[in-house]
């Protein structure tokens, strides 16, 4: 991967895996441009890169609005979408050269986009950040205090934490059991694409489905018999009223970017071709997001306006979407049917859609960014899959976004490929050629089983559950009326290894020196495992209880306090209906806890009951002192933890039951817990970069591992090295669990040989693995193809090995991007020699 | 006083004349592009340092 010669062809560059050089070889001119022209957004080591600034404009205006209103009469929705509009008229837009596609969040390509609006724990992190505040440093510093002081009490934060339970805020924002704060307006925000995106309508359409309910609104309200009810017609009044305000808004942004384009290519462009390119822009948004798009560069432009008009309204930390299923169709028209552009034209606008995706950027405060080293948010594109009816729904589209991303290898968005027995040979081999060429995605997903999974779990029906597409790193959540969820807040994320931690302190978190979890008797007089396993339980429901009830607060307060004019705007439910896009009642629920660092669990009760209740090596109070002492003079007994008892990820048993029998216990209580909209709470175990993250934060552990150690890379997945007995027996330990009924989804992570996966044979051997996943009932796989002399290598000359790309858990990052403490992660993990 | 409107880059809205955008071609370490942002025909330039009289 380092420098090659200058001489070598594409075929040399690919047959010594140096896909770096041979992607910059074989893309156009303009993705070249465009791609290296390209900021890096995410955070390396919890810091932005270097070059990068705070953007100070939406502060300042949505400050300077938000002032102007408070005297004004608006009910609250009003002024919130006056505050959107203003910011989209008043806001500073660019077009890069060579760029066919436009907008992004923030006023500038190397700006990260903040928003005051929603936390003053964020805007706080924003003054003490002094790496991305813009010079003049006094003057930014003088505006920055300025926003912060105004929006003191009354962000969204502010507001919902004021009505909920301090002590559980407390244990929250302690940061050892959960990971972000209960937000409408921040998390993955789910979209109603199927009214949205699907072509029936555009923004001009629902402005005039809202004139008409707002019309017989008004009627009903004037009736003479008109009593009670006009109370709640006014408030949908109201909504309607706001939703119109912001779709203008849009409506008009686009209209903006016409105009440059044109004053671009009338006053400055020389060049004919580009001419006429700017005036295809200035076409494109002149027609979209008014009017439903009429060619593949109009539909993808539309999803980008869509993107970033809900990053105006929220801090989106993930980015649900299945562009080859919404703009398919556009492809097929264009590039086969009507023939207007050929496939290498329609390669660079899926090209260019990748790279603007990649460039979006929202300050996010420091632990989210620990959580995600290297990458802006968890935005997994979902590929493949069904259409509603059951059959293939992959085309041209998915075979052009799977090209597309060998060629600009940008390391987020990233792909979820729903993998089913219809899908045809050659798009497996798209998805090969991507993991063989080290891009860590797509991940696989077994389709019919999450299809079934949606339905058993939150009850989609089933021609909704097909449209699912990923709402963070795994979650299923389908894109219909009553399925999409508008926000899934990232605060149920449980740090699981606390639970098995906590059975060894009754619940007292001696890193932050509080009681967090249940108060339970002293380990140390535990006689047999059911004890520490009842134990385990209880502290398990503690956990989840806290994270979780703050979330149903949330959801049930966001209408009022903390309403989405635009998001509802673009859903169904809340058009129809003239309620927020956050009420309970339009919705059936897909809610999941996000179980990190789960497999520990799992791990340590196995090496509880063998080592200290069936072979009696040690006693409880032994064990505790160990754990207490952070192993620390017991390192012979730690080794005897690590070495001797069993390992999930062995086909063993005996850790294997146990490993089900925890899951088993939270899939009874997921059904207890229920959400706002009545409907249930299953975990889904995966870990993004949290087990780097809480490394310091979780003490000992009896799986042997010592405070500060990384944890487990996530999911399902065995520990680094641990996993023994071959590719084989990892599936089969995790074929074990009912990928339907034990949880929302299981991530595992799997490292293969580059040299192993080369050519055809290497397909076979790939294609036969797959097979047996499919075969054993799992429903997720990624997939690392680096070597450890490559990884070893960037770590020694990191300036050479800049676009080396691997798959963390859930998301990719540029290996260079993230700790040394996840590189060593990831170079740990076990290569399965599979076949 | 020099005013918005009497420089070269700003682009009156057809509709509107008293408003319009400051359009400005950048180059920065990366990549190259050209930027708007709306400003008033009659917005004091005096302290603009990218103002270029017609």
């Amino acid at each position: 991967m380092a420098e090659p010669a200058k001489n070598n062809s594409v075929a040399e560059l690919e047959k010594k895996q140096e896909w770096w050089w041979a992607a910059e070889k074989k893309r156009s001119k303009r993705l070249d441009y465009l791609r290296k022209g390209m900021w890096k957004k995410g955070a390396i080591g919890g810091l932005y890169p270097a070059g990068l600034q705070v953007d100070l404009e939406q502060a300042v205006l949505q400050t300077q609005k938000a002032r102007e209103l408070e005297t004004s009469p608006d009910p609250f929705v009003v002024k919130q979408a006056k505050i959107f509009a203003d910011y989209l008229d008043s806001k500073t837009i660019f077009i890069t050269d060579h760029a066919q596609l436009v907008s992004y969040v923030g006023s500038l390509p190397n700006t990260i986009n903040w928003n005051p609006t929603m936390a003053t724990i964020l805007n706080a992190e924003v003054i003490n950040d002094p790496t991305v505040i813009p010079e003049p440093l006094d003057e930014s510093l003088k505006v920055i205090n300025e926003v912060i002081a105004y929006w003191s009490g009354k962000t969204d934060a502010d507001r919902i934490m004021s009505q909920t339970d301090m002590a559980d805020i407390m244990k929250i924002l302690s940061g050892t059991i959960g990971w972000g704060i209960p937000l409408a307006r921040g998390g993955y925000s789910g979209k109603d694409y199927e009214y949205i995106m699907s072509g029936k309508r555009a923004f001009e359409d629902v402005l005039a489905e809202i004139d008409k309910n707002l019309d017989e609104a008004d009627a009903s309200a004037h009736e003479p018999t008109a009593n009670q009810e006009i109370i709640k017609l006014y408030e949908k009044m109201n909504n309607w009223e706001a939703y119109k305000i912001a779709l203008e808004a849009c409506i008009r942004h686009g209209q903006r970017y016409a105009r440059l384009a044109r004053i671009i290519a009338e006053n400055y462009e020389t060049d004919n071709k580009r001419k006429e390119e700017l005036l295809q822009i200035a076409d494109c948004c002149e027609r979209v997001p008014a009017k439903t798009p009429r060619t593949l560069q109009e539909s993808l432009q539309y999803d980008l306006f869509i993107q970033l008009f809900s990053r105006t309204e929220a801090v989106e930390g993930a980015w649900p979407a299945r562009p080859d299923y919404y703009h398919g169709p556009y492809y097929e028209k264009d590039v086969n049917i009507d023939k207007r552009i050929t496939k290498e034209e329609a390669l660079d606008l899926a090209g260019e859609f990748l790279i603007r995706a990649a460039e979006v950027s929202q300050y996010k405060v420091k632990w989210v960014r620990e959580g995600l080293q290297g990458i802006e948010g968890t935005w997994v594109w979902t590929l493949g899959g069904v259409n509603q009816h059951g059959d293939d729904a992959c085309n041209g589209m998915t075979t052009a976004l799977l090209q597309a991303a060998r060629l600009v290898r940008v390391s987020n968005p990233t792909f979820g490929f729903r993998w089913h027995p219809k899908v045809k040979e050659e798009v497996l081999r798209e998805c090969f050629e991507c993991i063989r060429q080290g891009l860590g995605y797509p991940s696989m997903r077994n389709d019919p089983l999450l299809i079934a999974n949606s339905m058993y779990w939150h009850g989609h029906p089933i021609e909704e559950a097909r449209t699912w597409v990923h709402q963070a790193c795994m979650s299923p959540c389908p894109t219909t009326k009553k399925g999409f969820q508008p926000m899934r807040m990232a605060n149920a994320t449980a740090n699981c290894a606390k639970i098995i931690e906590y059975v060894f302190t009754s619940g007292f978190d001696p890193v932050v020196n509080m009681q967090i979890g249940a108060e339970t008797p002293d380990a140390a007089t535990f006689t047999d495992f059911e004890q520490v396993y009842d134990v385990w339980v209880i502290q398990m429901k503690t956990i989840f209880s806290i994270l979780t009830r703050m979330i149903n607060a949330a959801r049930a307060y966001a209408p009022g306090l903390t309403p989405r004019p635009f998001l509802s705007a673009i859903s169904e439910r809340s058009v129809e209906s003239g309620l927020d896009v956050m009420t309970p009642s339009l919705s059936r629920g897909n809610s999941w806890i996000t179980a990190f660092t789960w497999v520990e669990n799992a791990d340590s009760l196995a090496a509880i009951k063998k080592l200290v209740f069936e072979e009696k090596k040690y006693t409880m109070a032994q064990l505790k002192k160990a754990i207490t002492d952070d192993w620390q003079g017991h390192e012979e007994m730690r080794l005897d933890f690590v070495k001797n008892a069993p390992k999930w990820g062995n086909d063993d048993d005996y850790v294997d039951n146990i490993m089900l029998r925890c899951l088993r216990d939270c899939a009874i209580f997921g059904h207890e817990l229920k959400d706002p909209m009545g409907n249930n709470w299953p975990i889904l175990p995966e870990n993004v970069s949290g087990n780097i993250h809480y490394a310091n934060v979780v003490g000992a552990l009896p799986s042997g591992r010592r405070r500060g150690d990384a944890l487990y890379d996530g999911g399902i997945s065995p520990g680094p090295g641990l996993d023994k007995k071959g590719p084989t027996a990892v599936l089969k330990s995790c074929g074990k669990i009912d990928h339907i009924s034990d949880g929302r989804a299981f991530l595992l992570n799997q490292r293969l040989s580059p040299t192993q996966m080369a050519g055809e044979k290497g397909y076979s051997l790939w294609k036969a693995y797959m097979d047996t996943w499919y075969n054993l009932g799992l429903d997720h796989i990624q997939f690392n193809c680096v070597s450890d002399e490559t990884l070893r290598s960037a770590q020694r000359e990191p300036e050479k090995y800049q676009e080396v790309i691997v798959r963390v858990a859930g998301y990719s990052a540029h290996f260079v991007d993230i700790s040394r403490k996840t590189q060593d992660n990831i170079i740990q993990r076990t290569v399965q020699g599979i076949g | 006083m020099p005013l918005c409107k009497e420089c070269k880059k700003f682009f009156p809205i057809k509709e509107d004349p008293n408003k319009g955008d400051c359009v400005q071609r950048v180059v920065d370490p990366r990549q190259a592009y050209y930027k708007a942002k709306p400003v008033g025909a009659d917005m004091d330039a005096s302290s603009c340092s990218s103002f270029e009289k017609k």
